[in-house]
Formats: structure tokens, sequence, C-alpha cells
């Protein structure tokens, strides 16, 4: 099938997101499945159909999906009902939109900060539990409990590990 | 106009510090938020109030209790129950939001409750979490409880309140996905920045009926 020229192509608009917990490692599958969940789930299949949802590229935590020009509200609706991907839990953060890749290309390079210098010390004694510092980007500080299997993340704040 | 959050919960009930939550909502374009258990304050330009979530209990002991709140602005909440219930809930002075009336039963919240609520300025809480976390029949049925209660809120305008009931960090939602998600329950504009106005349209002392010149 040839390519169709421009003018009969479809308008696609893409979606900048940003995946939180930052550190999380989401598959490109894994999210597609978890958005077209989503929006089958709130919208039904018809819609679904008409958003044509697609998981473009990832860099780092952020994540570029694809639409169809106008249904933005829709699938941003969605992305707001998404709160695990493979039972890890996530949260979808609408950056902006564009209706060119480059756009958010270029507006990830601005948007990338490195992580800020860890708090110390590295391990803290939360109740009978012990916790390691896994991120840190200004006041924010991500603990995370020391184990194999179902450790607990705690999100706080520089000033929360002072008072502590 | 004050961007509100009606109700999240902090550490130790969820995962996350109410500094943290605090932090992240005014990266979602929150003004202020009300967490339970957590005494009042400011963190980080949020202003923080205290949330007093009473639930289970008899109307005898929800007086005293109401009583007992010494905070001034601590906003009292309490949890629907049946119909009687929460037409002696919305009469008593101090209360502030009526939460869960999605999970309550069908005809727990009718127009002689609406009427009163409006009445007694008794905020009606819209709970987001079924929306946001929920699939199936818990979404469609708070979608129904909630554009039924909408109806009775246009005819009788009692206070409508907002709240993503978030026990996390990434529970939390932006300003613009609540109002996408509010869209769903037939709410315009207008409606969705009354809402998101709720608590301070509850806080604020009523204008006066006569006022002396």
């Amino acid at each position: 099938m040839t390519i169709r020229p421009p003018t009969l192509r479809e308008k696609r608009r893409y979606i900048l997101i940003s995946v939180e917990p930052s550190g999380t490692i989401i598959d490109r599958k894994d999210l597609y499945h978890a958005v077209c969940d989503a929006i089958t789930s709130l919208w039904g299949d018809v819609t679904a159909a008409l958003i044509m949802p697609a998981v473009i590229s990832s860099e780092g935590r952020y994540m570029i999906i694809r639409c169809r020009r106008g249904t933005e509200r829709e699938l941003s609706i969605a992305l707001a009902s998404i709160t695990c991907c493979r039972e890890n839990p996530i949260a979808l953060r609408i950056v902006v939109a564009s209706g060119t890749i480059n756009t958010l290309r270029e507006r990830i390079q601005r948007l990338q900060i490195p992580d800020t210098e860890p708090a110390s010390p590295l391990e803290y004694m939360i109740g009978e539990k012990l916790f390691y510092v896994q991120y840190c980007s200004g006041q924010k500080v991500d603990l995370i409990e020391k184990g194999f299997k179902n450790t607990n993340r705690l999100f706080l704040t520089r000033e929360d590990l002072e008072d502590m | 106009m004050k961007i509100t959050d009606a109700c999240i919960y902090p550490y130790p009930s969820g995962d996350s510090s109410v500094r943290r939550m605090a932090l992240e909502a005014r990266s979602l374009g929150f003004d202020c938020l009300v967490a339970a258990g957590i005494s009042s304050g400011n963190f980080y330009g949020i202003d923080v109030f205290n949330g007093v979530l009473l639930r289970d209990i008899t109307l005898k002991d929800l007086v005293n209790r109401v009583r007992q709140v010494r905070d001034k602005n601590a906003v009292v909440s309490v949890q629907a129950g049946d119909n009687g219930f929460n037409r002696a809930v919305t009469g008593v002075n101090g209360i502030s939001i009526m939460r869960g009336i999605q999970s309550a039963d069908k005809t727990a919240f009718d127009h002689v409750t609406a009427k009163m609520a409006a009445d007694n300025r008794v905020a009606v809480d819209i709970d987001l979490s079924p929306l946001i976390s929920g699939r199936g029949v818990i979404r469609q049925r708070a979608i129904h409880r909630y554009r039924d209660i909408l109806v009775l809120e246009r005819r009788f305008e009692f206070p409508i309140t907002l709240s993503s009931h978030a026990r996390s960090v990434l529970e939390m939602r932006a300003v613009r996905e609540i109002s996408g998600l509010c869209s769903l329950l037939g709410m315009d504009t207008p409606e969705i920045e009354k809402a998101f106005a709720g608590v301070e349209t509850i806080s604020t002392p009523p204008d006066p009926a006569v006022r002396v010149v």
C-alpha cells in the first residue's frame, strides 16, 4: 500500500507524559496495554477505536503517547484513571500536547533534571522498618523499604527527614 | 477562589507525608488541602486544613465529638448513613461536609435533605476515587449517584466539594484532570469552579440577611 500524501493523512496529536514515581521503569508495551484498558473501560471500544492510542517513545521518565486530533480530552481523562501498570502503582502526569514529536523531544531535553545530591544518611529507621533513599530531587525524597518483596515506598521531603 | 482538594490521607494513613502532598498539590494546581488527622498549617504555600472524619457513630456521639473539636480551622465531615441520619446530620451545628454518599443507600439523600443542607451550608462531597481507580459497576454506580446529587444541587444550591481521597502522591490528580473527570458527571465549567471552591464556601461565614447601613 502506498503512503498517502500529507493532505490525506489523519491528523495526530502527541502527548508528553511523565511517569511517577521517578525511577520506575515501564515497558512501552505494558504502558500501551494499561492505556488501552483505561480507554476501553471508560469510553468503550468505539471511542477507543476513534482515539487510536499508541505509545511512541520513552526517554527516561518521559513518554510520548499518540492519539487522533480532537480526541486529546478523552485520552487525558482516561490517562487520569491509570493507577498501576503490571501491578506497579504509577501516576501519569500530562506535561504538554503537541502536533509534532520533535517539539516534545525538545521539551524533554529542557525538562531533564539530574537527580540532586542524596539526603544523608542514606538509611532511616521508621517504626521497625529500615528504609533507604531511592530518589532525590529538590525537596522530594523517596524512601524504599529494604527487602526482597512487598517493599513499601514512602514519599517524603528533606524537611521530614530532618525532623526524624 | 481557592482550589481545594477536600480530602487526602497523609502519613501514617497513607504513604506520603503532608509536606510532600502539599508540594505535589502545588505542582498540580491546588491552593488548599484538607488532610485527615493533621493539624492545620501552611506547607510550601499550600494551606492545609485539619480534616476530622466521623464515621460509624450514633447521632448523640456525633454531637459530642463535634463539640470536642477545638481547632477552629478544622473541617468536620461525617460519613453518610441512612436518610434519617443524614437529615439529622445536616441540622447539627459544626458539621461541614457529608461524605460517602455514593456508597450510602439509594434513598439516603433526598430533596428534603438537600434543602436542609442548603439552608445549613453543609456540603456534599464528590469522592473521585471510584472514578479514578474504580472499574465497571463500581464506577458506573458512582457516576449515577453523583449525577443524581447534581440534579438536586442545581435545584437547591447546596455546596459541593471535590476530593481525591488520595493516600499517596500517586493518587493525587491535577486540577485539569479532575475537571475532566467531573465533566463525566455532566458538570460544566462554572459548576466545577464552584465545587473546587466548596471548602472556602463553607468555611467563610454567610453574608448577613440584614445589613445595618
